[in-house]
Parts: structure tokens; sequence; C-alpha cells
């Protein structure tokens, strides 16, 4: 069933999380719609990453909820989570180095029944979008480029066609070529109308491409709006040239129309 | 020296790559070395020598049934003994204890039920463990059926890391937080794995049965001998230990006849230890497989 437009797919509210007894992230609120893509800015360690690990189960939130797709995913398991279409492709790719492109693409339906046809039409899809993982099919994916391995990232996400696909810093050291190719994967992706929710550090060119964005800092968000907006903006100043924003400039949730 | 040596080398040598295996199939998913293999090894031998000799059950039935029970008791050594530990932290070595602490009551229960005298246990007809002069060497049908059922086993057991389960498993031995975002489920893959581990420890029992004699002492001297051709083999790796269990079972027979067979593990411990000391990773892993 379809989330009616005026609900968001992905809701996170007033969440608090982190490691341990650290505390990362207080209060974070952020809601992401059907088919856009979301970035969320900041500089390092004000908590992006810690967000994505508690949307996807990886840390368990201490206090707030998160909905998906209308259902209460706060607490849940990892794979209860990719179970409901919310896929996390984390910081540094994270593949099975010591596997092939071709067996971590298919560890990418773990789980699943596909039909042959079903299976094969998915990963014609890939190969279509990533000519390059087709053929580099048989080689382990340890061996491949560091934009290889972010297209084989993706790709092993695709496989199970997710609602919410989110990506942590997938242009990390990749030559400026292959930025342009995973950001056109990206949009791509949207155009079949998968979500996105991209923590970026190319601020500019996410911005471009983004929808909406948030940004954050020590842990709290402190604006979200359209992507034009917060481009334009103070926040984004503020989030990175180091001016102090006050935790009163998060005020209401903000939400997009 | 005579060729019967290396017979008897590769037999032993077999039964130790089979406790090996079984060592790796546990580990794979868990990081877990269980410590507690040689008694599921015995309780293997001693179950389905009871059910046979003492109870007369047709082979085949004793042969599933033990496999069943002991599979089992490796999945409560899960629940209870490494899945709190682990729950608590991936990295924790508490597990060392525990999975010790299993095999001691293991060993102390089986007191209760079985007296200190070895069963004999009969291979299955056609097999016979009456020795067959083929050239200089002696050596049973049976034993050359378990060779052949060892190689067997151990293509079994890798054709099984090929599926798209095994490639889970491997999956989860590599990154397990990766393995989580991709809908892997760690949890269930070790339960299952220390069922298998269990249940294939078993069965390195009864197939050690008719050459050991099923015994309640079978247990300390195939862990140490599995866990040294596990180590020799490369940690995780079959065929590694495959040829590492032929290594340890040649090197205990040739130590054996040449000096004496008080002699024979100190002989298997010096040649285990220099092969570590000059390859640690074993001689079947990269240096650097666990790259982070």
């Amino acid at each position: 069933m379809k989330v009616p437009p005026s609900l968001p797919l992905l809701s996170a509210n007033k969440v608090d999380a982190g490691y341990g007894h650290v505390r990362v992230l207080e209060k974070v609120s952020i809601d992401v719609r059907q088919g856009r893509i979301v970035v969320l800015v900041g500089r390092n360690g004000a908590g992006k990453s810690t967000l994505l690990r508690a949307l996807s189960g990886l840390n368990r939130p201490t206090s707030g909820t998160i909905t998906f797709d209308r259902r209460d995913i706060t607490g849940a398991r990892p794979n209860a989570i990719v179970g409901a279409g919310l896929l996390h492709v984390a910081e540094g790719r994270r593949l099975f180095r010591r596997q092939s492109v071709t067996d971590n693409i298919e560890l990418g339906r773990y789980g699943l029944r596909l039909t042959e046809q079903e299976h094969d039409r998915r990963v014609n899809r890939i190969h279509e979008l990533f000519p390059i993982l087709q053929e580099k099919r048989d080689l382990p994916a340890g061996s491949l480029s560091g934009g290889q391995q972010q297209m084989l990232a993706i790709a092993q996400a695709m496989m199970r066609e997710p609602k919410l696909l989110m990506l942590d810093e997938p242009s990390l050291g990749l030559a400026p070529v292959l930025v342009d190719q995973v950001l056109a994967a990206i949009l791509s992706l949207r155009a079949q109308g998968v979500a996105i929710l991209l923590v970026e550090q190319m601020v500019e060119r996410a911005l471009e491409i983004a929808d909406d964005a948030y940004v954050m800092q020590n842990g709290r968000v402190i604006a979200g709006g359209l992507a034009a907006d917060i481009a334009a903006g103070d926040a984004l100043q503020a989030a990175f040239m180091g001016e102090h924003g006050t935790p009163d400039h998060s005020g209401p949730r903000w939400s997009v129309s | 020296m005579d060729f019967d040596v290396i017979t008897h080398g590769i037999v032993a040598g077999s039964l130790y790559a089979l406790v090996a295996v079984s060592f790796n199939i546990l580990f794979r998913p868990t990081n877990v070395f269980n410590f507690a293999q040689g008694e599921l090894v015995m309780l293997g031998a001693m179950i389905f020598a009871s059910l046979t000799s003492l109870a007369g059950l047709p082979w085949l039935v004793a042969f599933a049934a033990t496999l069943v029970a002991v599979g089992i008791i490796g999945l409560i050594e899960e629940r209870i003994a490494v899945a709190p530990i682990l729950a608590r932290s991936q990295t924790g070595t508490g597990w060392v204890i525990t999975t010790l602490a299993t095999s001691l009551i293991i060993s102390n229960l089986v007191g209760r039920f079985w007296g200190p005298d070895p069963i004999l246990v009969k291979p299955p007809a056609p097999l016979s463990m009456d020795a067959l002069e083929i050239g200089s060497a002696r050596i049973s049908s049976y034993e050359i059926a378990l060779v052949l059922i060892t190689l067997i086993l151990v293509a079994v057991v890798e054709r099984a890391y090929r599926t798209l389960r095994g490639k889970a498993v491997m999956a989860v031995a590599e990154d397990r937080e990766a393995a989580l975002l991709r809908g892997i489920d760690p949890g269930s893959l070790g339960r299952w794995s220390f069922f298998l581990g269990a249940a294939f420890a078993a069965m390195t029992g009864v197939l050690a049965a008719p050459i050991l004699y099923a015994s309640t002492s079978l247990g300390p001297d195939l862990l140490l001998k599995g866990f040294a051709a596990a180590a020799v083999g490369s940690i995780g790796n079959n065929r590694g230990a495959l040829v590492a269990g032929y290594v340890i079972g040649v090197t205990e027979a040739i130590g054996a006849s040449l000096l004496s067979p008080g002699y024979q593990e100190a002989v298997i411990f010096v040649v285990v230890l220099a092969i570590l000391l000059l390859k640690p990773e074993g001689l079947f892993g990269s240096p650097n497989a666990r790259t982070v």
C-alpha cells in the first residue's frame, strides 16, 4: 500500500540516539516524503551518520519515535527494517570485499523470494544503470575502484527495490567524473519513485539535486526546508562557518509542504 | 618405516579433518571457537553406540537420531553459553570460558550414563574392520570408506557455502554489521551453525567409533588434534583443514613408529607449533585476510 502524499514515508520524531552512554542526537526530527531526495548537511561530527544508523536500527534510539511506511520501526531490528523497504548504504560502502561482484549483488536480495523473471529484470536494470558491474562481475568486490564500489553498494540495495534508500557519503574519495555518475544514479532512482536520504560532504552538489534539505549541528537539526531555500539561507553558513547556531533555531518542527 | 604408517596417518587425519570442519562450520558466522566440540564428537559416538549395540536400532535410524540429538545439544549450548555473551559484546571473548565450561559439564555428566569401558561399534555392512592387504599396506574396507566419505563431506560442506545462505554466512564472517544492513540475520545463522556444527561433530563421532571405539574419554584428544588441524589449515578453510588433518595424522603415525607411541602427541605439537610460527595464519590463509 502506498503512503498517501500527505503523510511522510519516513518520519523521525524527537529521536535521541548515540553510542553506549554517549548521546549524539538530541531530539532530531526529520521527514522524508515519497519520491524525494532529501539531503542532510552539516560538519563532521554533527550526527548525520548517527541519525542514519538510528534509522536503520544499528543504533537503538533512547527516546523518540521513528515511523516508516505507516509502521512504527522504533527499536526494530535491522533486518526487519530492511524488510520494510528502508535500506542504508553505510559510510565506506561496507561491501563483502572477498566475495565477487555478482555474489554481492545476489546478497542484496537475501531473504526475498523472487521469481526468475523478476530476479533477471532487477539484475538487468542494475547492469543498464552500471554496465561496469557486468564487466567486472566475477572479480572480488575489494578489487573495484572506490566509484565502482559505490555503484555496487547501490546496486546491492536496488536488488531489494527499496522504498527509501539512505546513502552515507557516496562521493567520499571519488573522482569528479564518478561523483557525477553516482549523482546521476540517485536521480534515476528518484525517477523510479524511490525516496533518497543523502548524507553528503559535497554540499553544493547535493543541494543542487536535492528536493529538501536539513542542516545538522552538534546533534541537532537547526534548519530544514526546500533545498533551494536552505542553499540560500543562513543556517548553512552557521553550520559550516562555526557561528553558534542556537538550539532555538530548530524551533517547531519544520515540514515540507 | 612401512607404508602402513602413511595409510594409518591418512585414516586418523581424516577424522581430525572432520573435527576441524565441524569447528569451522560453527566458527564462520559467530567467530566463536567451541571448546566443547570434542565432547560433542564423544556424545555422537556414545549415543550412536548405545542406540545400535545396546538398543539394537538399525544403523540409519540410529545415525539420524544421533545427529539430531547432538545438534539440539549444540543449539542449547548456543542459547545458554554463547548467545548471551555475544549479545553483550560482539568482540567479547567470554565464550572461551563458557564453551570450556560446557565441555567440562558434558564430560562430567556422561559418567552418570555410561561406564568407563569403551563400546565396540561395528561398521555398517558390507563394510568391515578386517584388514585387507593392498600392496604393502594393510587397511580395512571401512577405513577406505572413511577416507572417501571425508573427501565427499568436505566437498559437500564447501558446496553449501556457495549457496546464497552460505554466502550470507561468509558475509557475516567478514562484516557482521554490513550483513545486518543487507537484511541478513546473523543470530539466526549463528543458531543454525551451532546446530549443524554440532550435528557434524556427532557424525564425526559416529564415523570414528568403529576405529577408535566409543568411549567417554574420546573428547579431549579429538578436540586437541581437530583444533590443531583447523589452525594449521587456516581457521575457516575446510580444504585447508583436510590437508592439515592428513599432515597431522601422518606426522603422528611417523612419530609413533620412529620414536615411541608415548611421544606421538609431542611430535604433533612440535610440528604444529613450527608451522604456526612460520605461518601464523595457517598454511592456507592470506596474512591480511582481515582488513578493516
